[in-house]
């Protein structure tokens, strides 16, 4: 079963295609494990194996009369509950959007579809993208697979949960914030927030329209690349969408590290926040084994964090405000507590407020991408400490906000956040690769030569 | 708006942007939420902002708009 249950993307196509797996075995052996284990880790708010099955079983027929659509064919895949899915609700795990059925697939679903992949369900997230972990929701919340009494990270919770609990290869989540990379880090799982239009939003429920950002969770960079391949395109309905060709996602992978130049952000970490001692030294180890895969690290320096998070802050919450307005107005006490306050913090932003950080954004965004024009791709954390107690409310509030995300949405470029260890206490760390816009396949090949150079993406957890 | 907003004011001016459902809980978390936004403000770099600094996404027009 454990085998089954880790395949990698990459390794499930090539069975597939060999017809030596069946994708309706496959899609029958991760739903036990759902149905076994779930329930002590709320990854899903809706299992969906019958239409998993159904999936399964089309593509079994095509794949046995040859026509194979692609790696994603036969292999399932879950969607943040925030992603339409046509005929299934979409509630932002939200008693707000309870019976809020889907009468369209987002555009991500369309092409998932389109590629033959195998729907499991939707994926637990925190309310409306952004209040989490939470207690007071009609569903539970999402637990980290590694040790079930800890936080899983978020808002793409259920995501990063279910992927790195061998649920499934691949999940979709969305990042306005830094919720694809925090539960990727927090479960050691592979998440991309790619460059900003490259995947459309279109069918995805908004959190705030500037930042947001839809992508891939995987357990190896390889899958990523291959799921952002299938993701990524463009969308004349989608106002953010751009049309611009990424070259392949994979199209770089394995071609190493000699003579490319890595920027770390450290101050960051050491001087704007104090990591964590042990993700301090998880993302040092990862630099010396870059370096002695032939990289050149350099320290580069960018605007104070604080600079970069009080600027995505103050445009998400404006944003989501805006969004909200509507149900804070005529139905506050249906929101759980955290999503409502996080919310209301955009209702007395002004006008000139919200203004300036969008211009104090363009200049941020501009700098930054000139100091990348000295080297290839930058590193530097994406959360400040593991994973925190899930039942610890004070704990959840302290690291909140301890992150070096938020600036890559800004930025607008891709941010890979990959795992490079575990904490004594066996919670996995992990550090953010970040490139310019549109340069996602030199990313994934940074982050490939790593995981290859390393074993943390073949570790997985024991689950009780 | 200040720090120094008591819960009554806080209500009135809540109440004058439509949000007059809120319970004594929910003003606390607005309160909290908006001192929080307000030292977002003070640590945002717009002092050094020229006028002609332009946000970040701008209007564009589009030649075969309206078709």
């Amino acid at each position: 079963m454990s085998e089954i249950a880790f395949l990698t993307v990459a390794a499930a196509a090539e069975l597939l295609r060999g017809k030596k797996l069946s994708p309706v075995e496959y899609a029958k052996a991760l739903i036990e494990r759902i149905e076994h284990h779930d329930g002590r880790l709320n990854a899903f708010l809706r299992p969906a194996p019958e239409i998993a099955l159904e999936d399964a079983h089309r593509a079994e027929a095509e794949i046995m009369r040859g026509n194979w659509r692609g790696p994603f064919h036969g292999v399932p895949y879950g969607l943040k509950d925030i992603i339409d899915y046509a005929g299934l609700p979409t509630t932002a795990h939200s008693k707000i959007l309870e019976r809020n059925v889907a009468g369209a697939d987002a555009v991500v679903a369309q092409k998932l579809r389109a590629a033959g992949g195998v729907f499991m369900g939707k994926l637990s997230t925190h309310e409306f993208a952004v209040g989490g972990p939470s207690f007071d929701l009609p569903w539970p919340p999402a637990r980290n697979p590694w040790n079930r009494g800890h936080f899983c990270g978020g808002s793409s919770s259920g995501s990063g949960a279910a992927t790195a609990a061998g649920f499934l290869p691949a999940a979709v989540g969305s990042d306005t914030g830094g919720s694809i990379r925090n539960p990727a880090t927090m479960c050691g799982v592979v998440g991309m927030k790619a460059t900003y239009g490259l995947v459309s939003r279109r069918g995805v429920f908004p959190l705030a329209f500037s930042l947001d950002h839809v992508g891939p969770l995987t357990r190896t960079v390889q899958d990523n690349a291959l799921m952002l391949d299938v993701l990524a395109g463009h969308d004349p309905l989608d106002p953010g969408s751009v049309n611009a060709a990424t070259g392949g996602c994979t199209s770089e992978l394995g071609r190493g590290m000699r003579g490319l130049r890595i920027g770390v952000i450290r101050h960051f970490y050491t001087r704007d926040m104090e990591g964590d001692p042990e993700m301090v030294a998880g993302i040092e180890a990862a630099l010396k084994v870059l370096e002695s895969l032939g990289a050149e690290v350099r320290e580069i320096e960018t605007a104070p964090l604080s600079e970069w998070n009080a600027c995505n802050r103050t445009i998400l919450a404006s944003e989501a405000y805006a969004i909200h307005e509507k149900w804070l107005r005529e139905r506050p006490q249906d929101y759980g507590r955290l999503a409502r306050e996080r919310i209301l913090a955009g209702a007395f932003v002004r006008a000139a407020d919200y203004i300036n950080a969008t211009r104090v954004r363009g200049k941020l965004a501009r700098a930054f991408h000139a100091l990348l024009d000295g080297v290839d791709v930058a590193v530097t954390a994406s959360s400040m400490d593991p994973a925190c107690r899930i039942d610890d409310p004070e704990a959840i509030e302290r690291t909140y906000g301890r992150q070096a995300r938020a600036p890559f949405n800004l930025t607008g470029g891709p941010a890979l956040s990959v795992p490079v260890g575990f904490s004594g206490a066996g919670l996995p760390l992990g550090m953010q690769i970040i490139g310019k816009p549109f340069t996602e396949a030199l990313v994934y090949r940074v982050g490939h030569a790593y995981e290859q150079a390393t074993e943390w993406t073949r570790s997985h957890p024991v689950l009780g | 708006m200040t720090n120094e907003i008591d819960i009554e004011e806080l209500r009135r001016m809540a109440a004058e942007i439509g949000l007059t459902r809120l319970d004594d809980e929910h003003l606390q978390q607005l309160l909290r939420a908006t001192k929080a936004a307000q030292q977002r403000r003070a640590a945002l770099p717009a002092a050094g902002l020229l006028p002609a600094d332009e946000p970040a996404h701008v209007f564009r027009a589009e030649r075969d708009a309206g078709r």
